[in-house]
């Protein structure tokens, strides 16, 4: 009898225990929830939460989302997949998060997009892997929560490389011989095997494809060998090596007979040129996401890219802001949409995907950047869309030189160049 | 301590009914974390040499792991059951040609080899990526269980068993060895115990226990990846063990708990509370170092002797 | 080929002078006081970013190098206080060297980002040998790194404190018998391995650069070659410092880039297999 009494009051602590945890159900709505995650000891983190927080600040001022107060809550990935899932879950789960915005790596999207698809969370994401939007096609019940806001798949740099070559022919300097260096890693291997077949059509030979580990810094050896090949062109694909400003500083010290044109992710970063000591002029680059901070592509750009000097005293610290400060508004945008059309819950992520799927081909929507989707969900890439801009660094400043539409400046050409 | 460790079992079993889902789940991960960090203790702690390359254990069942469950790959999908037994066999197997090797010698070299070796593998990841996915790592495909709840009592079980076999060894003759040898190798050798054999030994378990740890990552988040063979989680492993005490597996356990906790919960939490300009891996490297300083017995050895000494008052 | 020839010397020669500064401190400190400094790439990096810091403020060159130099010194300092007092236990030392390495590591990226960046040459321009192009700022710092492992070899061999140091190394109890003050040589040991391992990261950023990851990668280095070249031996390690320069050339040469580290760890393993104390040690 003295058990079944000490079982009974145990069973009944317990049963108070999980109550008073069970979150009530489906109560009334107090506020929306944006959850936003990223590698938070890093710029492309940070940059991150700042462009949310912003957003959400100018929401809030003008009454919230169908008047409901936005509330930020933040998740660090520390770049570890165990960690990002945990802290995906939690904001998907404890901070019952209605969005989550943000991503960055490969590897670590690849391990969050499991957790996103059974907490059937939101995900407006960022992170180049065309593998992500694969798995959006394969099995897209499971997958549809993600969408790829921030930059185009990582695949679409061979496009953009081959316009590169092909703007630089139509400028007046002739390219015939191409030298590659990038990225030991498995980004790079679609943009070569798409970028082959488009020089060639050209062509333009590639006489060397050489692929360099993480942190690798010898580029001084690549450049000579490159001018000794009679190269035009050093083209760079580099994003994970994280050494690419040392490769236009060895490249301006030499000072050889051929430029430094192609996809390097430190260019991109604002004070590159600060941090060579201005060794940085004359590279073109790619400006991944769409936005440079010297050329904003749109008003709305131009708008968001002071309102961040304002708030924070200086400048966008990393392209990933483009992405997630237009990642608030669309989700604004679909939610209204939603409350618009009379949907029983606006809130609901498998609702808002139908809506998000709307933004297509033929219905771009402007944010900072024009911003469209494809049927995977994977982010628009041309000319009137979002596309890696063709970009060139000229006396401590970044301006975009490619298509006409939206470049604000023209190909300079280095002094040392003698072709 | 008998009904401590049954209060702490009973705990760990009530848990879901306390937690919510998002919790339960670094609860989980932290048992494996334990698992890696228990048996570190068991050759460090026991036989006083000191491997820096517990993590390439860890990798190499996680990935051995991975790709015997992901056809997609390798053409093969073994049951997830053994090929996680598999990971820690084939960390075993590679632990013990490795310590035939370097555990011939006396001294730091050991300590060196370690060190360089989960870089070394690390870079097979990436040269070798179309079978191991490179940086990115890759999904795994049949795993054993879906739900947080399962994998939760899976870790748990997984971390009990474990804990209890490590603890029977060091109960038993050989444990007695391998602490002979820890002690004092020439007096050890002057007994007539083979000390390059228990060497040997104690880092086959010790690389079996971490392999397996490596496999039930990989069934836990359903990804493999080449952070499994990084320093950062030696570091974290070391740290934790070091905190906890090293030589006797309960001071690692609870180190493992509260270091893991720590770093992915709590501490995120107070830094973001009082927005303080600083990560939380500068708080734990500070802490790591005071603990060294000031106590480089551990927290264990620590509290054991202030209880010895008011128990005695 | 002539061409080929000529690339590889220099340019093995330049990383294998620059990886020397760092190794021999490295090798020194654990000579001297059987002390295996984690932190080593701390005082590497930390100078470097402390010059690029102060040339952005607008000082001097050779002001804002000095400065990076004294930090380094200090940090030297703040490691031998912090192995003080658990010297005499090889885990404890290793543990919180690391950890302390790992901080700074976390200061400088919370302060500086992940990014590199690069400090301004003491000489520009290029010069031309043999048909191959190589920049005065390469050769200058061949030429300072070979100067300084010359003076460090010199002073350890000649002068009277050097002769202490070394006598601390071969036997530090009978040091201190015969009245050499070991806490001094140890301070001062620390203090000049990190003064040289600074040394090399302001190098290592006008040729490169540096970011706080550099820091890692400067102990490993510093430690493969170590173990290359002999736990000790301190021209073990500069020797092994050249080698390890000539195999990564080459292998950048002749396999491609990507193979690059893996063949030098590969080569370490290997040479630590048939010969477990490495090229010059000696079995403890």
């Amino acid at each position: 009898m003295r058990y079944a009494k000490a079982v009974l009051t145990v069973l009944i602590l317990l049963a108070a225990i999980t109550a008073l945890c069970a979150q009530p159900e489906k109560a009334e709505r107090e506020k929306v929830v944006i959850g936003v995650i990223g590698p938070m000891a890093l710029p492309e983190g940070q940059a991150e939460e700042k462009a949310v927080k912003l957003a959400v600040e100018e929401i809030n001022a003008q009454g919230g989302i169908l008047g409901h107060k936005v509330e930020v809550v933040v998740g660090d990935t520390k770049l570890d997949s165990n960690t990002a899932t945990s802290e995906f879950r939690r904001l998907a789960t404890v901070e019952n998060a209605d969005v989550i915005i943000g991503g960055f790596s490969s590897g670590v999207m690849t391990a969050m997009m499991e957790t996103m698809a059974e907490t059937k969370t939101l995900f407006l994401s960022d992170a180049s892997s065309p593998a992500h939007a694969q798995k959006v096609e394969q099995n897209y019940e499971k997958y549809k929560y993600w969408f790829r806001v921030s930059q185009n798949n990582g695949s679409t740099f061979a496009l953009d490389l081959a316009d590169m070559v092909k703007f630089l022919r139509d400028s007046g300097y002739e390219v015939k011989k191409v030298y590659v260096i990038r990225d030991e890693h498995v980004w790079t291997d679609p943009v070569m095997e798409a970028l082959k077949p488009l020089l060639e059509e050209m062509g333009v030979e590639i006489v060397k494809d050489v692929k360099i580990p993480r942190g690798y810094s010898e580029y001084e050896q690549l450049i000579l060998e490159a001018e000794n090949l009679n190269a035009d062109l050093i083209m760079p694909i580099l994003a994970i090596s994280g050494t690419g400003d040392i490769l236009v500083k060895q490249w301006a010290t030499l000072k050889p007979d051929l430029l430094l044109a192609g996809h390097d992710l430190s260019a991109i970063d604002a004070e590159l040129y600060e941090k060579t000591n201005g060794m940085a002029n004359y590279e073109i680059f790619l400006a991944d996401g769409g936005a440079l901070v010297t050329a904003p592509p749109t008003e709305k750009c131009r708008e968001f890219v002071e309102a961040y000097k304002a708030k924070y005293g200086h400048y966008p610290e990393s392209h990933q802001a483009y992405g997630a400060y237009d990642a608030v508004y669309l989700y604004k945008m679909v939610v209204e949409m939603a409350a618009e059309n009379g949907e029983k819950d606006p809130f609901d992520p498998d609702i808002l995907v139908k809506y998000l799927v709307r933004f297509n081909a033929s219905n771009p929507v402007q944010l900072t950047r024009t911003i469209a989707f494809y049927d995977n969900h994977d982010l628009m890439w041309g000319d009137e869309y979002v596309r890696n801009w063709i970009s060139q660094w000229q006396d401590g400043k970044q301006y975009i030189i490619y298509p006409p539409s939206v470049a604000n400046g023209e190909l300079k050409l280095p002094p040392w160049i003698q072709k | 301590m008998r009904w401590v460790n049954g209060a702490a079992l009973i705990l760990a079993a009530v848990m879901p009914f306390i937690l919510p889902e998002a919790y339960l789940y670094i609860f989980g991960l932290a048992y494996i974390f334990a698992v890696m960090v228990i048996s570190w203790d068991l050759m460090v702690g026991y036989t006083g040499q000191v491997n820096l390359g517990h993590t390439t254990f860890v990798g190499l069942g996680a990935y051995v792991a991975a790709l015997l469950q992901t056809p997609l790959r390798t053409g093969i999908a073994m049951h997830p059951a053994v090929s996680i037994i598999a990971g820690g066999a084939a960390a075993s197997a590679v632990g013990l040609a490795i310590g035939i090797i370097t555990l011939r010698l006396r001294g730091y070299y050991f300590a060196l080899v370690t060190a360089i070796l989960p870089l070394v593998f690390m870079q097979t990841v990436f040269i070798w990526r179309e079978l191991f996915g490179g940086e990115e790592g890759f999904a795994v495909e049949n795993t054993l269980f879906t739900t947080t709840l399962e994998k939760y009592y899976f870790s748990l079980v997984v971390l009990v068993v474990s804990f209890i076999l490590m603890k029977k060894i060091v109960d038993s003759r050989i444990g007695l060895r391998f602490m002979a040898v820890r002690d004092s190798e020439e007096l050890a050798e002057s007994l007539g115990i083979n000390t390059t054999r228990y060497k040997v030994l104690a880092f086959v378990l010790t690389s079996f226990f971490a392999g397996i740890a490596g496999a039930m990552v990989v069934n836990y988040r359903f990804t493999v990846s080449p952070e499994l063979y990084g320093v950062p989680l030696m570091l974290l492993i070391i740290l934790s063990a070091v905190l906890g005490g090293l030589g006797t597996l309960y001071g690692p356990l609870i180190g493992a708990m509260v270091i893991y906790l720590a770093k992915n919960w709590w501490l995120g939490d107070i830094i973001r509370t009082f927005s303080l300009p600083i990560n939380d891996e500068i708080v734990l490297y500070a802490i790591l170092i005071a603990v060294g300083i000031l106590m480089p017995e551990g927290l264990y050895h620590e509290i054991k002797e202030r209880w010895v000494k008011s128990n005695k008052q | 080929m002539i061409e080929t020839l000529i690339k590889i010397f220099l340019f093995g020669a330049v990383v294998g002078g620059i990886w020397g500064l760092v190794a021999s401190g490295f090798s020194l400190i654990f000579g001297v006081s059987r002390i295996l400094n984690f932190a080593h790439g701390a005082a590497f990096v930390s100078s470097a970013f402390l010059a690029y810091a102060l040339v952005n403020e607008g000082y001097s060159l050779y002001f804002a190098v000095s400065a990076g130099l004294m930090l380094a010194a200090v940090i030297g300092v703040v490691v031998y206080a912090l192995t003080k007092p658990v010297r005499d236990r090889e885990v404890m030392v290793i543990i919180v060297t690391l950890a302390f390495a790992l901080l700074v590591q976390q200061v400088l990226l919370v302060l500086f980002g992940d990014r590199g960046v690069s400090i301004e040459p003491f000489v520009e321009g290029v010069a031309e040998i043999g048909g191959v192009k190589v920049t005065h700022m390469r050769l200058l710092s061949l030429a300072l790194a070979v100067i300084c492992l010359t003076a460090l070899e010199v002073f350890i061999t000649k002068t009277n404190l050097g002769k202490k140091v070394m006598a601390t190394a071969q036997d530090s109890r009978a040091a201190m018998m015969v009245g050499i003050d070991i806490e001094k040589i140890f301070l001062f040991v620390m203090v000049l391995s990190s003064l040289l391992a600074g040394f090399a990261g302001i190098l290592y950023a006008q040729i490169f650069a540096v970011n706080p990851e550099v820091s890692l990668r400067a102990l490993i280095y510093a430690f493969a070659i170590v173990i290359l070249g002999g736990l000790g031996s301190l021209r073990g390690s500069i020797a092994a410092s050249f080698i390890v320069g000539y195999i990564l050339v080459i292998t950048i040469t002749f396999l491609g880039a990507r193979w690059s580290e893996f063949v030098m760890l590969l080569t370490i393993v290997a040479i630590l297999v048939v010969k477990p104390t490495g090229l010059f040690g000696v079995e403890e």
